[in-house]
């Protein structure tokens, strides 16, 4: 058999039964387009997620916060939200050895920044001295607050670089007044560009006060949302959260049949959270996507049994002029693989540039995982090829006769 | 060359049986030039379909070249057609939306022959079709789709040509034409067995076979057949 001539001759059926090619090819093309997109949207972000989280949190830190976090859902019960105080952490930090450093959180609902005529309204973040070092938060300009800001409640504040651009057009922000609500600060520092976090959260829309202006100038409230503490010993976070738990517990005095009021994240926990990300990105979408594939090789089966029924007489004629089982079923798999290569490499494509549009206006990297572009091109082919085999099988077993008759 | 030893087709279930071909036999040799005739449903189709081993008998034996084919499998029974047997049949069976060049290698493509191209061209030369290789067959007469077929059927020099009915879809002029090709054939050495309804066209071969509900009733030599050049020629006087 002339296997050339007979890959050119499918080639030649397919373009002249352009309608047919179109289908089979368009099956192709919404499946293939459909899992990349999903596939390398997902690989794309769980990279960026996994990265931004990193930069959050390390494998030593501990994240404590107010009111119990379900893992499931990420609802924390209302009641238990006032609980949690500076002096809670304070004694954790002072029974439970091991702890070198901690910062803790409250953030205010959203509230006017004022500087001269313009003004932003943006959350304004509590923290202490200690956050420059437990969030790896650096000012490009000015400084961080001082322990002796914190003692004092002083009226000053950093503020992020989308907030200076709103407010102050390009003018050095540090030593202005501004205003947060009715209350007076002073621009201590610009924090460095930070971009967005997991949660959506423009860090660059940041204000961060010490926590005792916060609480006290701000809010006028006694308790916190959470804090960030920072292990010596990388191993023993888990027994350190451990130790957390009971002096907590003792200190809310919480009975044995009461849940905790708080929540503790360890590292453990942050890779689980990852890791149910990771399945829903690349495992249940690509699925999904998996499903639009599966339609496209019914297609190619259906038109291709259509189109063996249809080719009856050609088939006939090939099997009278010489033509083997095997060459016959090879021709008509030879049609599919070529069909679905093409919808592969279109659908690939156009997955691609999908994701690529959909992660820059994101405002987000996008990256091509090797395995999108791999399976773009083998997955269409076996799934052609196996679509081929039923409309092959039926095309190599004809008759000649009845096939010539 | 082809031998046939009592020879029956039966079609169908007990009860309704059919035998399309009863206790048939026939010895052609190489070179002849043989036409079979028969009243319609007579078994001709049945016998061509058998001679070119694209159908097996119910019983009775099948030499060709002095070996039995009945015990070869489907795939091997392809070659041997492949190799040995041109086949023409009424409705020309060309592939649509194809060119008459690529019609014509068709065979070659299932062969281990080189310069399949170059072959195709020679045999389109041969049919008087040069000029419409490149032509789909769509956009050729009736006649000229049948020199294509022709075309198709010599291109990988079989010994035997059979063509059932390869004059029914023409004008008689056409079919004449299409006559005289094989007579051409013919002369060149090739064994030609033509199936047709057609006392006149059967005329023109050497012998003749006649077939009655599935019996061979007659089995002559033709003293003087028809030549179709000279009626060809004659033909084209009479328009001029
Ligand atoms: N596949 C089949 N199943 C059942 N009966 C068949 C089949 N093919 C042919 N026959 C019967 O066998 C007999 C011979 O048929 P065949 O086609 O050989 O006739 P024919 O001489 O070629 O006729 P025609 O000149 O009309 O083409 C007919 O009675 C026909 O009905
Ligand atoms: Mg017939």
């Amino acid at each position: 058999m002339n296997k050339y001539k007979i890959i050119e001759s499918s080639f030649r059926i397919l373009r002249r039964n352009k309608l047919n090619t179109f289908f089979m090819i368009l099956g192709i093309v919404i499946g293939i387009a459909a899992l990349s997109l999903t596939f390398s949207l997902g690989k794309s972000a769980e990279k960026q997620l996994t990265q931004k989280v990193k930069n959050l949190f390390n494998p030593n830190n501990i994240l404590i916060t107010s009111g119990r976090v379900e893992l499931e859902s990420g609802r924390s019960s209302e009641s238990s939200m006032t609980n949690l105080k500076i002096e809670d952490i304070e004694m954790i930090v002072n029974e439970v050895h091991g702890i070198t450093m901690y910062d803790v959180i409250q953030t205010t609902p959203e509230r006017d920044v004022i500087f001269g005529n313009k003004n932003i309204s943006t959350a304004i973040n509590g923290g202490m001295a200690e956050g420059e070092i437990v969030w790896r938060r650096s000012v490009a300009s000015g400084e961080y607050f001082s322990k002796a800001d914190e003692k004092s409640s002083a009226r000053v504040a950093l503020i992020g670089t989308k907030i200076v651009k709103k407010l102050f057009e390009g003018s050095d922000p540090v030593g202005s007044q501004i205003r947060i609500g009715a209350v007076p600060f002073t621009v201590k520092g610009v924090l460095e560009e930070r971009g967005i976090d997991p949660h959506g959260t423009d860090l660059d829309m940041n204000v961060i006060v010490p926590i005792t202006t916060l609480m006290n100038r701000l809010m006028n409230v006694n308790y916190i949302a959470g804090a960030k503490l920072e292990v010596e010993d990388a191993s023993k976070t888990e027994e350190i959260a451990g130790k957390i738990t009971s002096v907590l517990r003792e200190r809310h005095s919480l009975n044995n049949n009461e849940t905790n009021d708080f929540s503790i994240v360890t590292p453990v926990v942050v890779k689980e959270i990852i890791g149910k990300m990771n399945r829903v990105f690349t495992l249940f979408l690509p699925l999904i996507s998996g499903i639009a594939l599966v339609v496209g090789g019914v297609v190619i089966v259906v038109i291709m049994l259509m189109s063996v029924s249809r080719r009856v007489s050609e088939i006939g004629l090939r099997k009278a002029l010489g033509a083997r089982s095997q060459e016959i079923m090879f021709q008509f798999l030879v049609e599919a693989a070529v069909v679905s290569l093409f919808g592969g490499i279109i659908g690939l494509t156009i997955g691609l540039l999908g994701a690529g549009v959909f992660m820059s206006s994101m405002g987000l990297t996008f990256y091509i995982p090797w395995q999108t572009i791999l399976f773009g091109i083998l997955f269409p082919i076996m799934i052609g090829v196996l679509a081929g085999i039923i409309p092959a099988r039926k095309a190599a077993k004809m008759d000649p006769i009845e096939a010539l008759s | 060359m082809i031998q046939l030893k009592d020879i029956s087709k039966i079609y169908g279930k007990d009860g309704q049986q059919v035998r399309a071909l009863d206790n048939a036999n026939i010895t052609i040799e190489k070179g002849e030039f043989v036409a079979i005739v028969g009243a319609s449903g007579s078994g001709k189709s049945t016998m061509m379909n058998i001679l070119g081993m694209l159908d097996r008998p119910t019983s009775g034996e099948y030499y060709l070249e002095n070996k039995e084919i009945s015990t070869l499998t489907d795939d091997e029974l392809a070659k041997i057609r492949n190799k040995k047997i041109g086949f023409v049949f009424q409705k020309f069976h060309l592939l649509p939306k194809t060119t008459a060049i690529e019609n014509v290698e068709l065979p070659l493509i299932y062969s281990n022959r080189k310069d399949i191209r170059k072959l195709a061209v020679n045999a389109l030369a041969k049919v008087g079709l040069s000029n419409r290789g490149k032509h789909r067959t769509n956009e050729l007469s009736g006649g000229q789709q049948q020199r294509v077929a022709i075309a198709r059927a010599l291109v990988n020099e079989p010994e035997v040509i059979l063509g059932d009915e390869p004059t029914g879809n023409l004008d008689s002029k056409s079919g004449l034409e299409v006559v005289e090709v094989f007579q051409e054939l013919n002369r060149s050495g090739k064994t030609i067995i033509l199936i047709t309804h057609s006392g006149e066209v059967a005329e023109h071969a050497n012998r003749i076979i006649r077939i009655h509900d599935g019996k061979i009733t007659e089995d002559y030599k033709v003293e003087k057949p028809l030549d179709a050049r000279t009626e060809l020629a004659e033909l084209k006087k009479v328009i001029n």
